[in-house]
């Protein structure tokens, strides 16, 4: 049975299944999202069980159609969810601002998982100041228990006002397992039929009355929280330092407090809602704190409010300490050593983890450890597109920019993409900068103009810019790095894939056909075909008029290693059929070391020193190539590389 | 010294040095050339390479390397290298028809092949928009496909980097190429060189531009240069014969071109030029036994005719020649800037007038 169908009193959940638990127990109807991480489990996981509990599961094109979705079954009585990383929730906005006015009416709970540090992230971005911005409540889950209980609350509290609340989870959260009290699984027929009453339309205007009406919800959530019991005090009734904490933090906070045996001096604020902050529980605890450490992750965003609150009712606590002062680091993810070290800082107490000669023994061994670099993985076509526009730009010789995106091939900002990417920024901004950096031709630019963007990232953000391109007279390169998956963020299905989140079949929107009725000028080719995708590069280089598009299309390496070799005989437009097509080569790689120039003139290693595929190893004794076949995805490129043809795929099957 | 692809790429490449000989192309995967320019795709940290070494513009002795080719006691002239015989030739039979000239090397290359002298020639034949492209030919038919000139730099010893197995290879080499050959020193089976005699030759994009500018979707036929005085381009199209005057392309030509120093390939085996008062004759200047020899089979076979060089030509070739030599020593600049051997540069600033 899928593990969040279990009937039982508890269960070891990661929190994003935590998360849709608490969506399958709120009895939500329709759920969408974008995959992007730490959120991606929670559409992925409700999607495996909504046909047997009669939901709508989908991934949508981007979080802002995601986010209306989810409303669209919110206007017509329904629950509905919205799940997004930290990143789309900006995509999301400009829906999510005009909501908060309009209101909703079934439950409607927007799900953010954060990514403090931007571990697998272009940036950490704090929810809480859009919750603030859009006057709607927001939640913070401290562990999967949390996460379940508080998700259902968000979407009875969002009935209770007529507003869409937020739950805010972080990696930690997301990711972590922990045991789960579970409540009871709805019956499908009790879930009401959706209707919409044309008679309560929802406009965002008139904005004032209806900003008036918002400002008078978010008041009545205040009162419906205080008191709540997802917030709460554990400590002495005379605590030496009282911390706030929110979410991942509080667990931190709870450790660090347990590590340090200092249940007798501090005492804990755990926060459950953190907009609208629960201000009697706040006010109760902080009037006699002699210090107060804030504890959240991202930014002093509760240190502020509670600022301003205490200022606001005459409250002087000893001192305040986080992220602000210092105590705490102004950015970065944070973690049971930050808040140990914070804590005896501030109390003045001193503790070690670990003996000094432990720290001593690592520094010894670290030199010992090689120095990786994120980067493409092994038999990634990624890297053969990367490999054919580095030679095609020099080829070309007038310095061409290249105008990254998001997706797997961010990664060509290193050394797996040969450092070629220029710029790098949001889903979409790729074909939006090349078409105003292409305008500036008519001031004098004399670099060609190269835009990437994976196949996801396509039908998520490239289509407006590329409206716009066309409209405006840009003229750029496209490629389209097409391996057939949001390979990214887990293989999630998409548009160009032909099947939906919950596995059925579905038309495939063709990103060739697309560009082409928008005018564009398109080829598709295989980046596998070497000279064939830099000879095609180069010409659309020197062609300087309009929008030139190609897409280059093999499946993601990882996936066609997983599959291995095509079935004879299979067709059709199931995801499988589509990417093993392109996948015929499963013959070991190997390196004839006879053949193999090694460092010597004619070759100068150049698979193991500037091709740099990590499958490709160079062994320094007998100064020769060679293959890591546990590394190795046997897709066979480098083969076109070696300037000897030292390296060969063994027709065999097995090497 | 550092002597590898970085030196070849600030010495010869961003100097507009490089002729498109396309030797260093033949050794190296971190060189590629695109509309006549070589470019260095990556950066290859050697500090000795063969792509500076063989390269005719690195640094040339021409002296060292004809005694090499030629024997330690040859004879170096100052004004054409090394010359064992002076002739005039013109092939008979069918080349003559189809060459452009006397049909000289299309006889000797012929010959070559057919008498089992090599194996191959790389010769350089013009594609559909007449560029030049490399072919290796390996047959009488090949090899009358590559007749003519076609006035435009194109990177031919590329090509030996695809011959793989051993053989022996002729190829008929501008003389940028003769040198680089030369530095090669046989390398990749090279057992004969033809030169040709080589004033300049034109920039493959900046021509092709010109072409599509001038004619338009035309087929361009053949390409030709009238002897003097008149000295026009004649471009041939479907549409007949149009002249261009010289001096309209002469902004097209390579910039390396104006600091070369060879006008009639010192260091092939045999160099073969046209004869200014001779319409349908070449100057076939002999330098080496295997030249002298291929010759003799050739008029022994009785596919190409001998005469004489009259006097007043071979004296206008060595003015020319040296002149040559003149104008680029004063394009080089300060010796320092020169890719010359500096004896080399004294004894042609020394010469008589």
């Amino acid at each position: 049975m899928n593990p969040l169908l279990v009937d039982a009193p508890r269960a070891l959940l990661m929190g994003n299944e935590a998360i849709a638990r608490g969506v399958i127990e709120a009895g939500a109807a329709v759920c969408a999202g974008y995959p992007g991480n730490p959120s991606s489990e929670i559409i992925g996981t409700l999607a495996q069980v909504a046909g047997e509990l009669g939901m709508h599961v989908e991934w949508s094109t981007n979080e802002k159609v995601a986010m209306e979705v989810a409303a669209a079954a919110s206007f017509a009585g329904l629950r509905g969810m919205a799940a997004m990383k930290q990143n789309g929730l900006n995509v999301a906005a400009d829906f999510l601002f005009n909501l908060s006015l309009s209101g909703s009416k079934g439950g409607l709970v927007v799900v953010v998982a954060e990514d403090p540090s931007g571990l697998s992230s272009t940036n950490e971005q704090d929810t809480r100041a859009f919750a603030k911005m859009g006057d709607l409540p927001l939640f913070e889950p401290a562990t999967p228990a949390d996460a379940r209980r508080i998700t259902l609350r968000a979407f009875e509290l969002s009935e209770e006002i007529g507003l869409p609340c937020i739950v805010r989870s972080v990696t930690r959260v997301s990711h972590a397992r922990g045991p789960v009290e579970l409540g009871p699984l709805p019956r499908p027929e009790d879930r009401p039929t959706p209707a919409f009453d044309r008679s309560r339309p929802f406009y965002s205007f008139p904005a004032l009355a209806n900003h008036r009406a918002l400002k008078r919800k978010l008041a009545r959530a205040r009162s419906l929280l205080e008191g709540s019991p997802l917030g709460s005090y554990q400590g002495p009734d005379r605590p030496e330092l009282v911390v706030v904490a929110a979410g991942a933090a509080w667990a931190y906070t709870r450790e660090a407090i347990a590590l340090l045996d200092l249940d007798r001096q501090v005492g804990v604020i755990k926060l459950g809602a953190t907009w609208p902050l629960p201000d009697g529980l706040l006010c109760r605890h902080l009037q006699d704190a002699p210090r107060v450490l804030f504890a959240e992750e991202v930014d002093p965003f509760v240190e502020a409010e509670v600022k301003a609150l205490c200022a606001q009712r005459g409250l002087r606590p000893g001192a305040f300490h986080g992220r602000d002062d210092g105590t705490l680091p102004a950015v970065g993810e944070l973690g049971v050593d930050l808040l140990v070290g914070a804590i005896c800082r501030l109390l003045d107490v001193s503790y070690r983890s670990r003996p000094e000669s432990y720290d001593q023994r690592v520094a010894a061994l670290e030199r010992l450890i090689p120095a990786r670099q994120v980067g493409l993985c092994a038999g990634c076509p990624h890297r053969a597109t990367y490999w054919a526009l580095k030679n095609a730009l020099a080829l070309d010789g007038r310095d061409g920019v290249v105008l990254g995106d998001i997706g797997c091939y961010s990664l060509g900002f290193g050394p797996s993409g040969y450092n070629l990417l220029d710029t790098l920024h949001a889903m979409g901004s790729g074909p939006g900068l090349a078409g105003g950096m292409a305008r500036l031709g008519s001031l004098g630019l004399t670099q060609p103009v190269v835009t990437l963007v994976g196949d996801s990232t396509f039908y998520h953000a490239a289509l407006p810019a590329l409206i716009n391109g066309r409209y405006n007279d840009a003229s750029f390169v496209m490629l389209v790095l097409d391996n057939s998956a949001t390979a990214m963020t887990g293989f999630q299905p998409h548009p160009g894939i032909g099947v939906d989140a919950m596995g059925r079949p579905a038309p495939v929107v063709e990103i060739a056909d697309v560009c082409r009725a928008l005018g564009l000028k398109v080829t598709v080719g295989d980046p596998f075909n070497m000279e064939g995708t830099i000879e095609a590069i180069l010409e659309l280089l020197e062609d300087d008029e309009g929008i030139k598009v190609l897409v280059l299309r093999r499946l993601c390496g990882l996936l066609a290693a997983k599959r291995g070799p095509p079935a004879r005989g299979g067709k059709g437009r199931s995801p499988a059929a589509r990417g093993s097509g392109a996948t015929k080569v499963t013959a070991a790689v190997r390196v004839d070391t006879e053949r193999c120039l090694g460092a010597a003139c004619g070759c100068n290693r150049l698979c193991t020193r500037v091709f740099r595929c990590p499958g490709l190893t160079w062994d320094a004794v007998t100064g020769k190539a060679g293959v890591d076949e546990a590394v190795c995805n046997r897709c066979g490129y480098c083969v076109q590389i070696c300037p000897a043809g030292a390296i060969v795929q063994a027709e065999d099957g097995d090497g | 010294m550092d002597q590898g692809l970085r030196q070849l790429q600030e010495r010869v490449l961003e100097r507009d040095l490089c002729t498109l000989c396309g030797a260093c192309l033949s050794l190296c995967p971190y060189l590629g050339s695109h509309d006549g320019r070589v470019v260095r795709l990556h950066d290859c940290d050697l500090d000795q390479g063969r792509c500076f070494a063989y390269c005719p513009r690195t640094e040339l002795d021409p002296d060292a390397l004809a005694r090499a080719a030629f024997g330690p006691d040859a004879e170096l002239d100052v004004e054409v290298g090394h010359v064992e015989h002076v002739l005039m030739a013109r092939a008979t039979g069918p080349f003559r028809a189809r060459a452009q000239n006397g049909g000289t090397v299309t006889a000797l290359v012929t010959q070559a092949l057919g008498d089992g002298l090599i194996d191959a020639a790389l010769l350089t034949r013009r594609d559909e928009r007449q560029l030049p492209e490399p072919l290796l030919a390996r047959s009488e038919e090949e090899i009358l496909s590559c007749v003519g000139s076609s006035y435009v730099a194109g990177a031919a010893l590329e090509a030996l980097g695809a011959i793989d197995e051993t053989g022996r290879v002729g190829v008929v080499a501008l003389p940028c190429q003769a040198q680089a050959l030369a530095k090669m020193r046989g390398e990749r089976g090279v057992a004969l060189v033809i030169g040709l005699f080589c004033t300049w030759a034109l920039h493959r994009a900046p021509f092709a531009r010109f072409l599509r500018r001038r004619f338009g979707r035309r087929t361009v036929r053949r390409i030709d240069i009238s002897p003097p005085p008149e000295r026009l381009l004649v471009v041939a199209t479907e549409r007949g014969e149009e002249t261009v005057p010289l001096d309209e392309v002469r902004a097209l030509i390579r910039p390396g071109c104006a600091a070369c120093v060879d006008l009639t390939a010192e260091l092939a085996d045999l160099s073969v030029g046209s004869v200014e008062s001779q319409p349908g004759w070449n100057t076939v200047l002999i330098r080496s036994e295997a030249g002298w020899a291929l010759l003799e089979r050739a008029r022994r076979a009785g596919s190409l005719e001998l005469r004489e060089l009259p006097q007043p030509d071979m004296e206008h070739l060595w003015a020319a020649s040296l002149e040559k030599k003149r104008r680029a020593l004063a394009a080089l600049g300060a010796p320092e800037e020169s890719y010359l051997a500096p004896a080399w540069v004294r004894r042609v600033l020394e010469a008589g007038p």
